[in-house]
């Protein structure tokens, strides 16, 4: 994840930091480079819609586990900013590695998922990506995809936000290795830019499939 | 030979199966005296299988290991107790059940007391009370009552013998008021039923609630009721005549109704503060469990960091390990504690991962039993992940995927990589524990470095699918490589 997709050099990504950990919050910042505004902290459930709708920015960086609300957390969050999806982006950050965490959020909406040990420029990276409206998959996050699709490919008969393709079934592959998009993309001989479409084809089965295996495997893992 | 009660009361009294089967079947002449007597253990005795699982599931209990302890089957107590013993034959000696505490109930010592009064203290009295936690109420009630008299079994035998002396003497034509015994032989088996069956839910509360337990408790009490009722109102009303018998029937049937309405909102207050009790109880034990592990765990290794400040290596193996056991402690079954190959890969990894202070991020897809043909799998990752950790510098990623035909492991690290070939012949780590280990196991090993890093590709086809398998699984390699 150490691409930059040609982000002009003058762009500033708005971005509102929720987090219930003042500490990390103010380091999280202090990581963000000089690509990224922060214009907005938040660190409950209730002040992180508040801010949001005040804010509007174009990137959320959402811890996973909130306090406040209904006890959803970042699930919640994004259920409330709803009417901004169209415009607000989230990133989702946790401590944990858990499925039914990182899932959860990706089916509520968020464009991907993160682990709280990301080094400064991976985050900087990541933000930039889903401002560009890509996805960010982690290793773990394309682990717990191709344990969710199965790793079969799909026939062309099958409907397709059941299974993942051929071809998305080797990128998510090569991430769960721990490759970057970048280096998808050459072993791949494609560019960063259909690794990036490969990706957000996964996002978006991820969130809007309803297959029997998928569901089966969220009910094993308590998701549903 | 219908329900094994004839071998399970052999074995207990240590009397040949052919003589109990034997005495069975003559008892069976007497008046159907065998059918009822066999009906009876059957129905009232655990069997030996629910005998074990019982005293399985009860935990040792600190508060009390003797009374834990499953009782010894001592043939031939003591003729006393071979009257009721032969109830407890199929499995150990009087393991409560039976209608021992019937007839024990009027007399019982403060022990049974608590269980059978409605009004008892839910943790009960006496020498049971500490043992009800551990669900050994009934076996604790009846050691109580070894220690203290022998009494419920002596009565037992008592009744037991009485029935016999009547049934006999009514044989040889003596005039027995059968009038006032069979109604008084039916209030005390109610009440025993009755009894009984209050002892069982709370004992199944304690220890699993489940339908079924419920659903049979009922039943008896319910049965345990009407006898009682029956028994007493012929008793009361001394005549036979139906008219007297149905009315007086719907008045008792009012009078219990009116008191059970005065008793409902009591009972369930106290039905309700036993519940708030226990769930506290069990918060209270799950917070001390979990200040325990933060203290042994967090506690101490945040110390550590403190004291180890000035190393940064030292603060992130640390703290890196740290995160490991606690997240394995927040977020993995115990149970799952098992022999499958993610589970050993992470393990391998946190063991590479502690010894190098790196970072070994692993993400498994799927899983498989192990075999010794996985272990050399194990061992081979093992070793790329050394090499990873060792020149890689940065995080090594390693990924397993298993599926019905293979499994592969993929070891990756962003060092500034090597040259396989070039290898010293003398360096055993690569060829040998890598490549070679692989090869002998039926497997495959392809490393690729280049400046960005290096990648070991490790393959282990399914035994089954071993031979067409091979052949494929290096052409994808080869192809995947250039």
């Amino acid at each position: 994840m150490n691409t930059n997709p040609d982000s002009d050099a003058g762009r500033r990504v708005r971005v509102v930091i929720v987090d219930d950990h003042t500490i990390f919050r103010s380091g999280l910042k202090a990581d963000l480079d000089e690509r990224m505004d922060v214009v907005g902290e938040a660190g409950t459930v209730e002040q992180a819609i508040a801010v949001i709708a005040e804010k509007r920015p174009e990137v959320v960086l959402l811890d996973v586990h909130l306090p406040g609300g209904l006890g959803g957390g970042g699930r919640e969050v994004i259920a409330g900013s709803n009417a901004l999806l169209g415009t607000t982006s989230f990133l989702a950050l946790s401590v944990s590695d858990a499925a039914e965490d990182v899932v959860s959020v990706i089916r509520a909406g968020a464009r991907g998922y993160v682990t709280k040990t990301i080094s400064g420029k991976e985050i900087s990276d990541a933000v930039i990506r889903v401002a560009d409206g890509d996805a960010v998959f982690s290793p773990r996050l394309a682990g717990f995809v191709l344990d969710a699709f199965g790793t079969a490919p799909a026939d062309i008969a099958d409907d397709e936000l059941d299974k993942l393709s051929a071809r998305e079934l080797e990128v998510m592959r090569l991430i769960a290795r721990g490759y970057s998009y970048k280096e998808v993309a050459k072993e791949l001989f494609i560019s960063i830019k259909t690794v990036e479409t490969h990706v957000s084809a996964v996002l978006r089965k991820l969130q809007l499939s309803s297959r029997h295996e998928l569901t089966k495997w969220a009910a094993e893992r308590r998701l549903l | 030979m219908i329900a094994g009660v004839c071998s399970g009361l052999a074995d207990h009294l240590g009397w040949p199966v052919k003589y109990v089967r034997l005495g069975m079947i003559l008892a069976c002449f007497a008046g159907g005296a065998g059918v009822a007597f066999y009906a009876w253990l059957w129905t009232m005795v655990p069997t030996a299988d629910e005998n074990a699982k019982r005293n399985a599931r009860r935990p040792a209990s600190s508060i009390a290991p003797a009374v834990s302890l499953p009782p010894v089957p001592v043939p031939g107590v003591g003729p006393a107790t071979a009257a009721y013993d032969a109830g407890g034959s199929a499995t150990v000696p009087g393991d409560r059940s039976a209608g021992g505490t019937a007839a024990a109930g009027p007399t019982a010592g403060p022990g049974d007391g608590g269980t059978a009064s409605p009004a008892g203290a839910p943790y009960g009295f006496g020498a049971a009370s500490a043992e009800d936690r551990w669900g050994g109420t009934a076996l604790a009630s009846w050691f109580s009552f070894r220690r203290i008299q022998y009494g419920k079994e002596i009565l037992l035998g008592a009744a037991l013998l009485l029935v016999a002396a009547i049934l006999i003497a009514r044989q040889f034509g003596v005039d027995v008021p059968l009038g006032t015994l069979i109604p008084a032989a039916a209030i005390l088996g109610g009440a025993a039923i009755a009894w009984m069956q209050l002892d069982e839910t709370r004992r199944a509360g304690l220890v699993d609630k489940t339908k079924a337990d419920q659903a049979g408790g009922w039943v008896r009490l319910a049965a345990g009721l009407a006898l009682v009722v029956a028994g007493v109102l012929v008793m009361v009303s001394g005549s036979g005549s139906w008219e007297q018998t149905w009315l007086a029937l719907l008045a008792s049937v009012a009078v219990l109704g009116g008191v059970a309405l005065v008793l409902l909102p009591w009972g369930l207050k106290f039905w309700k503060d036993l519940e708030t009790e226990r769930a506290g109880r069990v918060r209270e034990t799950e917070r001390a469990e979990i200040a325990a592990h933060l203290h042994d765990s967090v506690l101490q290794t945040l110390a550590l960091i403190q004291r180890r400040a000035g190393s940064e290596q030292d603060v992130v193996r640390l703290a890196r390990a740290q995160e490991r056991e606690l997240r394995a402690w927040l977020f993995s079954d115990a149970a799952k504690e098992s022999g499958l190959l993610a589970d050993r890969i992470k393990s391998v990894a946190a063991e590479v991962e502690d010894s190098h202070g790196q970072a070994v991020e692993v993400v498994t897809v799927g899983d498989t039993a192990m075999t010794d043909r996985h272990e050399a799998l194990v061992q081979a990752a093992r070793e790329a992940m050394l090499n990873a950790a060792r020149h890689g510098g940065g995080t090594v990623s390693v990924y397993m995927e298993s599926t019905a035909g293979s499994t592969e492991i993929f070891i990756k690290d962003r060092g500034p990589g090597f040259d396989p070939d070039a290898v010293p012949e003398d360096r055993l780590g690569v060829k040998e524990s890598i490549i070679g280990r692989m090869k002998r196991h039926g497997g495959s090993a392809v490393i690729t470095s280049s400046s960005a890093g290096t990648e070991v590709r490790l393959a282990l086809p399914s035994a089954t699918v071993e031979a067409g398998e091979q052949r494929t699984s290096d052409v994808r390699n080869g192809e995947s490589k250039q």
